[in-house]
C-alpha cells in the first residue's frame, strides 16, 4: 500500500497485519512449514541416494570381474591348464565307461543271484566282464599316465605365475609406503622393495614341455583306439532282457568313446597357447558357463549358469505351486465368500509373510524336508517321479517353502486386482443368467487378468530374492538340474544366486576374483528383479481397466 | 396406440392415454414386504404390469423402486442381507421365489439394463454373444445372426458395423447403454427391466435411448425406474408412484400426471417435493 495514512477503517488494519504477521516458529529466517516440507523432501532423498549408493557400489565392485577374469583365463591357457584339460577329457570319458561297466556287472550279478546262482557260479560267469574291465583300464594306463605328469607340471606353473602375482602386489604395497616416509625408510622401503623377487614366467618354453607330448598320446591313442575295438568285439551277451539292455548301452558308450578319440586328438594339434582370449570370453564364461568352481589348486570357474538354473528352476517350481493356491484363494475371498469368512481369510493369509524366512528354514529342513523323505519312501508311492528321493533337501523343498512366502504378496495383489474390477459387470453377467462360475471364469478373470499377471510377477520377483529358505533347504549343489531324469528333476539338489552369494561373501578375500564374481552374480540378481517389477508395473498400467 | 412417439413433443404434453390395461398382467406383484436386514423397505406393494407396454416407477430417492424392479429378476439374491417378508411376485402365474425356480432361467427371461452402462471389457460383438454363449449356442452363423439383429434392434448396428470386434468400452456413453439394451434383448427375454437408463446420458443420448424403448415395447414388457419425470411421461404406459417403500398410486400415464387421485401424488408430480 502506498500511503498508509489513507487505510479507512481500523478493522481492515488489523486483519491486514494478522495476515502479514510472521508465524511463531522461525529458524533461520524460515517458518514451520518450510522447514515440515524440508524434512518430507530431505527423506526422499536420502532414500534416492542410498539406492544411488547401493547400484553404484554393487557394479563398481563387480566391474572389476571383466579384467580379472579374463587374466585367469589367459593364464589358463599360458600355462597350458586348457591343453591338459582336453586331453583330460578322454580318461575322464574312460572313467565314466569304468563306472558304467562295473554298473552293469552288478545289474547282472544280481541278476543271475536271482536265478539261484550262488555268489561263485555268478562271479565265474561274469568273469569275461571283468576281463573287459581289467583290459579296459589297462589300455587307458598309459594316457592316464601322461595326464598324470603334465597336470603336475602345468599346476606347477600356473602356481608360479601365482607366486610372482603375489610379490608383484608385495613390491607395489612396499613401493606405495616409500610416499610420506622420511628419507632413510624410504631408502630401505626402496631396497626391499627391489628385493622382492619376481619370476618372469616363460609361458613358451614351459608350454613345450606339454605340447611335445603329443606324439606320445597320439601313439597311446592308436593303442587305446585298437584295444576298445577289440574290447566291443569281446564284449559277451547276455539273454536277460536288462542286463542285455545295458550291455547294449554300453558297447554305444564305448563306441562313442572310441570315435571320440580322433576330435581330442584334431582339438590338441589346433591348439595354440598364444591365441588371444577375447574381450568378451570372460563376459560369457560368466553368463554361460557351466560350472563354478572356486579355491580349487587346478582352474576357478565362475559360471553363473548352474546357479542361475537352480534359481528360476526353485522360482518355477514355487511359483507352480503359489499361483493356483494365491489365485484361487483370492478369487474365493473376493467373491465366493461371505464377509466373516473374508474377515478371518485375509489376514490369516497376509500373517505368512510375517513368518522370518529362517523361522521357514529350520522347519524345511527339520519337518518337510525329512516327512518328504519319509513319504517318498512309501512303496505305494514309488510310481511317482523322483520317488523315492535321493536327498532330503532339494529343489522341491526349497520350492515348497518359497511357495508359502509368494502365498501372500500373490494372494493380496491378485485380490486387490479382483477389487478393482467394477461390480457393474458381475451384476451385468448375472442378469444374463451367468452362473457364478461362470461369471468369475469368463468375466472377472480376464477383466482382473493385467492385474493378476502383475501379482504373479511380484510373487516371482519376491522368490528370486529369497535367500535364507533356499540356501538352507535347496541342497546346495553347483550343478545344473538333470533334466532327463523327467518330472523327478524337482527332487535334485540345486544352489541358487542368492545362496552362493550368501554363503561364500563372508569367506572372500576382499577385492579378490571370486569376491567380484560374487558381486556379478548380485548384479545379475539386481538386474532381474529389477526387470520383474518394472515388467509388472508396466503390464498394470498398459491393461488398466479404464476407470470410470 | 405404439407408434414412436417424435422426439421433438414439448415434454410437458403427455402421450396418448394408456388405458386401464385390458390383457391380464404377465407379472403379478402381490402384496409383497421386502427387508433389508431389519429395516423393511418395501410394503405390501401389489402391482400388476401387463405385457408389451412400458411401465414407469417413480417416486423420490430411497422409495423402494429401484428395490422393487431388483426383486423382479432376483438380482436382490446378491446382496447378503436382503430377504422377502411376505407376499410374492409371479411371472407368468409361477412364483419365482419358489425354490424350485430356476434363476439363471428366471434371468434370461427377465433382462436388465442398469444405471451406469457396464459393457464388458470385450468386444462389442463378444458383448452380445456372452448371453448366448452362456446359453450354449456357439454356432458362429447363429451368433452373427443375433448379434446383428440385436444391434439393430438397439438402434446401433449403423453406428458400429464397420467396428464389431473394437471393445465395447471404446463407445461414447450413449452408445454404450444401447449396447446393454442390445446385450439384454439378445438373449431375448420377455421382460426388460430398465433402471434409470438415462440417468448418465446427455439429453441427445437420453432422446435415442427413449426413441429405442418405444420400439422395443411393441415385443417386449418393459419395466422403467425413472427419477426424471418427464421421461416417465414420455415413455411410459403406466406409472406407479412409490413413496417411503409404498406404492402410492397405480394408473395410466396420463392420469397420474394429468389427475392423480392421490394428493401425494399430486404433489410430487407437481414438483412440490422429491
Amino acid at each position: 500500500m502506498a500511503n498508509d495514512t489513507q487505510e479507512p477503517i481500523a478493522v481492515t488494519h488489523s486483519v491486514r497485519k494478522q495476515l502479514l504477521a510472521p508465524g511463531k516458529f522461525r529458524l533461520f529466517g524460515k517458518n514451520r512449514d518450510w522447514w515440515i516440507k524440508q524434512f518430507f523432501e530431505g527423506n526422499a532423498a536420502l532414500s534416492i541416494i542410498v539406492l544411488l549408493l547401493i547400484v553404484f557400489t554393487l557394479f563398481r565392485e563387480a566391474a572389476g570381474f571383466m579384467p580379472g577374469n579374463r587374466h585367469n583365463l589367459e593364464v589358463y591357457r599360458l600355462a597350458g591348464l586348457e591343453y591338459v584339460d582336453i586331453v583330460k577329457r578322454e580318461t575322464n570319458s574312460a572313467a565314466a565307461l569304468g563306472r558304467e561297466l562295473s554298473a552293469t556287472r552288478l545289474a547282472w550279478f544280481e541278476a543271475l543271484r536271482a536265478e539261484g546262482l550262488t555268489s561263485e557260479t555268478a562271479n565265474e560267469r561274469l568273469a569275461p566282464l571283468d576281463e573287459i574291465d581289467t583290459r579296459l583300464a589297462d589300455a587307458t594306463g598309459p594316457l592316464r599316465d601322461i595326464v598324470s605328469e603334465m597336470t603336475d607340471h602345468a599346476a606347477s606353473v600356473k602356481e608360479r605365475a601365482n607366486v610372482a602375482e603375489d610379490m608383484k602386489e608385495v613390491r607395489q604395497n612396499l613401493r606405495s609406503g616409500i610416499k610420506g616416509a622420511d628419507s632413510q625408510r624410504a631408502a630401505s622401503l626402496e631396497s626391499q622393495a627391489a628385493a622382492v623377487e619376481i619370476e618372469e614366467i616363460d609361458y613358451a618354453t614351459e608350454i613345450v614341455a606339454l605340447t611335445s607330448r603329443l606324439p606320445e598320446i597320439q601313439a597311446a591313442n592308436r593303442a587305446l583306439s585298437a584295444e576298445l575295438g577289440a574290447l566291443a568285439a569281446a564284449l559277451p551277451r547276455s539273454d536277460i532282457p536288462a542286463v542285455s539292455k545295458r550291455l547294449q548301452r554300453f558297447a554305444q558308450a564305448l563306441e562313442e568313446f572310441r570315435v571320440g578319440i580322433p576330435r581330442v586328438e584334431g582339438e590338441l594339434v589346433r591348439w595354440r597357447a598364444d591365441e588371444p582370449v577375447g574381450a568378451f570370453e570372460s563376459f560369457n564364461a560368466f553368463l554361460f558357463g557351466r560350472t563354478w568352481v572356486t579355491a580349487s589348486f587346478w582352474q576357478d570357474w565362475y559360471g553363473v549358469l548352474p546357479l542361475f538354473f537352480g534359481s528360476f528352476f526353485i522360482s518355477v517350481l514355487a511359483l507352480a505351486i503359489a499361483i493356483p493356491l494365491g489365485v484361487c484363494a483370492a478369487l474365493y475371498v473376493n467373491q465366493v465368500a461371505r464377509p466373516a469368512e473374508q474377515r478371518f481369510i485375509k489376514p490369516y493369509i497376509e500373517f505368512i509373510a510375517a513368518i522370518p524366512s529362517v523361522v521357514l528354514g529350520f522347519f524345511g529342513i527339520a519337518m518337510l524336508g525329512e516327512t518328504l523323505r519319509l513319504v517318498s519312501q512309501v512303496p505305494w508311492l514309488s510310481w511317482v517321479p523322483g520317488f523315492p528321493m535321493q536327498e532330503r533337501l532339494n529343489a522341491f523343498t526349497a520350492a515348497t517353502l518359497l511357495a508359502l512366502m509368494a502365498i501372500p504378496t500373490i494372494f493380496t495383489l491378485a485380490e486387490d486386482a479382483l477389487q478393482n474390477v467394477p461390480k457393474a459387470l458381475r451384476e451385468a453377467s448375472f442378469a444374463l443368467g451367468a452362473s457364478r462360475l461362470q461369471t468369475i471364469v469368463r468375466i472377472i478373470l480376464p477383466a482382473a487378468l493385467s492385474g493378476i499377471t502383475a501379482a504373479i510377477l511380484l510373487g516371482f520377483g519376491r522368490v528370486i530374492g529369497e535367500t535364507m529358505v533356499v540356501l538352507l533347504c535347496a541342497g546346495n549343489r553347483i550343478a545344473i538340474p538333470d533334466f532327463s531324469a523327467g518330472l523327478g528333476v524337482a527332487f535334485q539338489p540345486v544352489h541358487t544366486m542368492t545362496g552362493i552369494v550368501a554363503q561364500e561373501m563372508g569367506e572372500v578375500v576382499r577385492g579378490s576374483l571370486h569376491y567380484r564374481a560374487l558381486f556379478m552374480v548380485g548384479s545379475l540378481l539386481f538386474l532381474l528383479s529389477l526387470a520383474v517389477n518394472y515388467g509388472a508395473q508396466k503390464i498394470v498400467t498398459r491393461y488398466r481397466l479404464p476407470q470410470s | 396406440m405404439s407408434t414412436a412417439q417424435p422426439l421433438t413433443a414439448a415434454p410437458t404434453v403427455p402421450p396418448p392415454a394408456a388405458p386401464a390395461p385390458a390383457t391380464p398382467p404377465i407379472v403379478e406383484i402381490d402384496k409383497l414386504d421386502f427387508f433389508y436386514g431389519d429395516k423393511q423397505a418395501l410394503f405390501d406393494v401389489t402391482l400388476g404390469i401387463p405385457e408389451k407396454q412400458v411401465t414407469a416407477f417413480i417416486g423420490p430417492s430411497g422409495c423402494g423402486k429401484t428395490t422393487l424392479l431388483r426383486c423382479l429378476n432376483r438380482m436382490n439374491d446378491l446382496v447378503d442381507v436382503a430377504r422377502i417378508g411376505g407376499g410374492e411376485i409371479r411371472i407368468d402365474g409361477i412364483n419365482i421365489y419358489d425354490p424350485r425356480v430356476d434363476v439363471i432361467e428366471l434371468r434370461k427371461r427377465v433382462g436388465m439394463v442398469f444405471q451406469k452402462s457396464n459393457p464388458f471389457p470385450k468386444s462389442i460383438y463378444e458383448n452380445i454373444a456372452y448371453g448366448l454363449r452362456l446359453h450354449g449356442i456357439t454356432h458362429k452363423s447363429k451368433l452373427d445372426e443375433v448379434v446383428e439383429k440385436s444391434l439393430r434392434g438397439a438402434a446401433l448396428w449403423d453406428e458400429v458395423k464397420d467396428r464389431l470386434h473394437d471393445s465395447g468400452m471404446g463407445l461414447s456413453g450413449g452408445q454404450q447403454q444401447r449396447l446393454c439394451i442390445a446385450r439384454a434383448i439378445a438373449v431375448e427375454p420377455d421382460v426388460i427391466l430398465m433402471d434409470e437408463p438415462c440417468s448418465a446420458l446427455d439429453p441427445i443420448a437420453t432422446a435415442k435411448v427413449e426413441e429405442l424403448i418405444h420400439e422395443l415395447k411393441n415385443k417386449y414388457t418393459i419395466v422403467i425406474v425413472t427419477h426424471n419425470m418427464q421421461q416417465a411421461a414420455r415413455v411410459s404406459d403406466l406409472t406407479a408412484f412409490f413413496y417411503l417403500g409404498k406404492l402410492i398410486e397405480f394408473a395410466g400415464t396420463q392420469k397420474i400426471f394429468m389427475k392423480p387421485s392421490n394428493p401425494q401424488t399430486e404433489a410430487y408430480v407437481s414438483g412440490h417435493f422429491g
